[in-house]
C-alpha cells in the first residue's frame, strides 16, 4: 500500500471568533494523483490549501502530507515538510521581483536540502534541472534570464510551475493558476502542468471555480461535497 | 543556507536602486562626518601635544601652571609678572642646566605676539617629535631691528623677506600705542609648524629694550621723542618674562624644579611642558567630548534611514514573502533576510564613507598639514575597523524592528494574496 499525498481526519477550522469555515471527516489523495478541486469563492478552498501548506496549523482533527503529520505545535517541522514536499503555484504574483526566472525557480532548493539531495539522487544539478523544467514548459532559453516583471502572465505562471515541480515534491497545490490566463494560454499551461506533474510523480491539488477545466483530472471534487460547515453568506 | 539568504538581500536591495542609494548615501556622509571629526580631533591633540617637545621646564613668575603654559607657549592670556634678568643669569649657569631660551613678552604686532629672545630659541625649540624649527626664507636676526616671521603672520599679512614693519606696545588685537621710529627690516621666515611659532613675531631681547628706551613709566616717551638707539651691548634687559630650560640629565628634571620653585631670591615656578599640557587638555577637552557627541549623534540620524528605507517597502513586500513562505522560507527566513539587508546597507554606507574619507584627507593632507599643522596622513586604523563594526551591528539591530514586523505579516498572511 503507498502513502496517500494528502489525508486529511476530521478536521475542523473556523478563524478566531467565525463559525467554522471547514469541517472535513475524511479526504484522500493517492500519491501521484490529479485531483480537481472545485468551489465557489468564498468557500474556503484557500483556507484548505493553507492549512495542507502547513501554513495555518491546523488544531483540530489531523492533516498528513505524504504520510508526515502538519503538526500544529511544530512550525519549523511544517515549514521544512513544506519545503521538501510541496510546491505552490498563486493564481498571480507567483515570483519574487528581484529574482530571474531562473533564479526563482531554484529557491525551493534554497530552503531544503532535501529537495536539493533528490536532484542528486537523480543524477542532475539544480541549473540543469531548471532549464530542462522551463524548456518542458515552453519557455524559451531567452527568458531566463530577464526581469520577471517582463515576463507575460502565461509565462510567469510556467516559471512558477517549474518552482513547484524541482526536487520532485510529492504534491503540487495549485490555487486557480489559470484564472489569469487567455483561454488558449490557460489550455497549454494545464496540459503542461499536468504532464509534467505526472511525469515526476507529484500529485496534484488544482483549485478552481473554473469547472470546464475538471476533464482533464483524475478525479473531481466540490469542495461543498466533503466540507460539511456551513458556509456564511 | 546564510549566505544564500545574503544573496537574496543583496538582490533585494539592487532591485530597489534609488531609495537604497539614498540611504546608503545618508549613512555615508553620516560616517564621513564622524570620521572627519575623529581624524581632526586626534589631529588637534596630537598637534597639541606637540606644541613643544625637548623643553624640560618653563620658568616664569610665581603663578599657575596652565597660565604660565598659556603664555609662554602658546601666546594667550597675559604674563603676571617678571624675572629679574639676574635670575635669569643664575638659573643659565646652573650646573644641571643645559641650555635656557628667555622669552620677553608684551608687545604685538597687528594681532601677532611678538616674541623677544635670543638666537637659542631657533636652536633649541623643539616641537612636535623633536623637531627643530626651520627658515623658509632668510635667516634668523643678528642683531637689533631684525624680525623673523611665523609662518601664518608672513602668510596672513602677505609679508616677503626685506619688508619693514613696527611694533605695537601692548598685546591687544588693537594697539594704540606704536613704537614709532623703529622699524623693523623682515630677515628671516620660519617654515610652518601647526604650533603658536607660526603666529609669533621673533626679535632679540636687545630690539626689546631699544624699542622701550623712555618708556619706562609704561607709556610712549613724552614730546614723542624717539630714543635712537644706542651700542646694543648696553642694551641689556631688566627681566624678561619666561625662560625655556633644557636639562643636562632627565633625573635632574625634578630636583632643579624644586629649586627653581624654592628660590628665595625671587616668587618663581618651574613647570614641566606635558605635565601643564595634560592638565590644560583637561580643560579644554570637554569641548572635544561635545565634538565627538554631536558627530556621533549625525551617524544615528544617517542610520534611522535603514528604518525608513526597510519599512517603507515593507506593505508591497507582503506578496513577496508569502511566496518565500510557499517556496518553504521559514519565518525566521523572513526575519534574517531583512535583518541581513539591513546590515548590508548599513555596512555599505560604511565602507564607501570610510573609502571616501580615505581619499578625502589623502588630498586635503598636505595643505591642512602646512597650514594647520595637522597630520591628517594614514591610512585605515583601528578607528575606521570600529566604525566599520559599529555600523554595521547596529543597522543589523536597527533592521530588527521591520524585520519584526515582516516575519509577523508573512505569519498572518500565510498563503492568501493581499494586495
Amino acid at each position: 500500500m503507498t502513502i496517500p499525498a494528502v489525508r486529511i481526519c476530521d478536521l475542523v477550522f473556523a478563524w478566531p471568533g467565525g463559525p467554522s469555515v471547514l469541517e472535513i471527516d475524511r479526504f484522500e489523495m493517492a500519491a501521484g494523483e490529479a485531483v480537481f478541486l472545485a468551489g465557489a469563492s468564498g468557500s474556503g478552498k484557500s483556507t484548505l490549501l493553507g492549512l495542507i501548506a502547513g501554513i495555518t496549523p491546523c488544531r483540530e482533527g489531523e492533516i498528513c502530507v505524504l504520510g508526515t503529520r502538519m503538526d500544529p505545535d511544530r512550525p519549523a517541522r511544517r515549514d521544512a515538510l513544506r519545503a521538501a514536499q510541496l510546491g505552490i503555484v498563486f493564481q498571480l504574483f507567483n515570483l519574487v521581483p528581484y529574482l530571474s526566472p531562473l533564479e526563482n525557480v531554484l529557491l525551493p532548493l534554497r530552503f531544503s536540502a532535501e529537495r536539493a539531495a533528490r536532484l542528486k539522487q537523480d543524477g542532475t544539478d539544480p541549473h540543469t534541472e531548471a532549464r530542462r523544467l522551463l524548456d518542458a514548459l515552453g519557455l524559451d532559453a531567452g527568458s531566463l534570464t530577464r526581469r520577471v516583471t517582463a515576463l507575460s502572465v502565461g509565462q510567469q505562471q510556467r516559471v512558477a510551475a517549474a518552482r513547484a515541480l524541482i526536487g520532485r515534491p510529492g504534491l503540487v497545490i495549485a490555487d486557480e493558476p489559470t484564472s489569469a490566463l487567455d483561454q488558449d494560454a490557460r489550455d497549454a499551461f494545464l496540459s503542461l502542468l499536468t504532464t509534467e506533474c505526472r511525469k515526476s510523480g507529484a500529485a496534484l491539488l488544482f483549485v478552481s471555480h473554473d469547472r470546464t477545466l475538471a476533464e482533464r483530472f483524475d478525479r473531481q471534487i466540490e469542495l461543498a461535497d466533503i466540507n460539511r460547515a456551513r458556509q456564511a453568506a | 543556507m546564510s549566505a544564500s539568504l545574503l544573496t537574496l538581500a543583496w538582490k533585494s536591495l539592487a532591485n530597489r536602486g534609488v531609495s537604497v542609494a539614498l540611504t546608503i548615501l545618508s549613512i555615508v556622509l553620516a560616517v564621513m562626518l564622524f570620521l572627519g571629526v575623529e581624524k581632526i580631533r586626534t589631529g588637534v591633540r596630537a598637534s597639541f601635544d606637540s606644541t613643544i617637545s625637548d623643553t624640560d621646564l618653563i620658568v616664569g613668575a610665581r603663578g599657575g601652571a596652565i597660565n604660565l603654559l598659556l603664555y609662554s607657549v602658546f601666546r594667550l592670556g597675559d604674563p603676571t609678572a617678571n624675572i629679574g634678568w639676574d635670575t635669569y643669569q643664575l638659573i643659565a649657569s646652573a650646573p644641571d642646566v643645559d641650555w635656557t631660551v628667555p622669552i620677553s613678552l608684551g608687545d604685538s604686532h597687528r594681532g601677532y605676539r611678538v616674541v623677544g629672545t635670543t638666537q637659542a630659541y631657533f636652536e633649541h625649540y623643539r616641537y612636535g617629535r623633536s623637531q627643530p624649527l626651520a627658515l623658509a626664507e632668510g635667516r634668523a636676526f643678528d642683531t637689533t631691528h631684525e624680525v623673523v616671521l611665523g609662518a601664518e603672520v608672513a602668510r596672513q599679512l602677505d609679508y616677503g623677506l626685506g619688508g619693514f614693519i613696527r611694533l605695537s606696545h601692548g598685546i591687544g588685537d588693537i594697539s594704540f600705542a606704536e613704537h614709532a621710529g623703529h622699524d623693523f627690516e623682515i630677515v628671516g621666515i620660519l617654515a610652518p609648524t601647526g604650533t603658536p611659532v607660526d603666529r609669533s613675531v621673533h626679535v632679540s631681547l636687545e630690539s626689546i629694550e631699544a624699542i622701550h628706551v623712555g618708556w619706562e613709566s609704561g607709556a610712549p616717551p613724552s614730546g614723542g621723542a624717539v630714543h635712537e638707539t644706542s651700542d646694543p651691548d648696553t642694551l641689556e634687559p631688566d627681566s624678561i618674562t619666561a625662560i625655556l630650560v633644557g636639562v643636562s640629565s632627565p633625573i635632574r628634571v625634578l630636583g632643579l624644579q624644586r629649586q627653581i620653585n624654592t628660590y628665595q631670591g625671587e616668587a618663581l615656578s618651574a613647570i614641566m611642558p606635558g605635565v601643564a599640557l595634560s592638565q590644560l587638555w583637561q580643560v579644554i577637552g570637554a569641548g572635544e567630548t561635545a565634538f565627538k557627541a554631536i558627530s556621533l549623534l549625525v551617524v544615528v540620524v544617517g542610520m534611522t534611514g535603514i528604518l525608513t528605507a526597510l519599512s517603507a517597502g515593507l506593505n508591497e513586500r507582503r506578496r513577496e514573502m508569502a511566496v518565500l513562505r510557499a517556496t518553504g522560507a521559514r519565518p525566521r527566513d523572513i526575519f534574517a533576510l531583512l535583518i541581513l539587508e539591513a546590515a548590508s546597507l548599513a555596512a555599505a554606507g560604511a565602507v564607501i564613507g570610510i573609502l571616501l574619507a580615505q581619499i578625502g584627507f589623502a588630498i586635503i593632507a598636505r595643505g591642512v598639514a602646512t597650514r594647520y599643522g595637522l597630520d591628517l596622513a594614514g591610512g585605515p586604523g583601528v578607528t575606521e575597523i570600529l566604525v566599520l563594526g559599529a555600523v554595521t551591528l547596529s543597522g543589523a539591530l536597527l533592521g530588527a524592528w521591520p524585520a519584526w514586523r515582516a516575519q509577523r505579516n508573512a505569519l498572518a498572511d500565510g498563503l492568501s494574496i493581499r494586495l
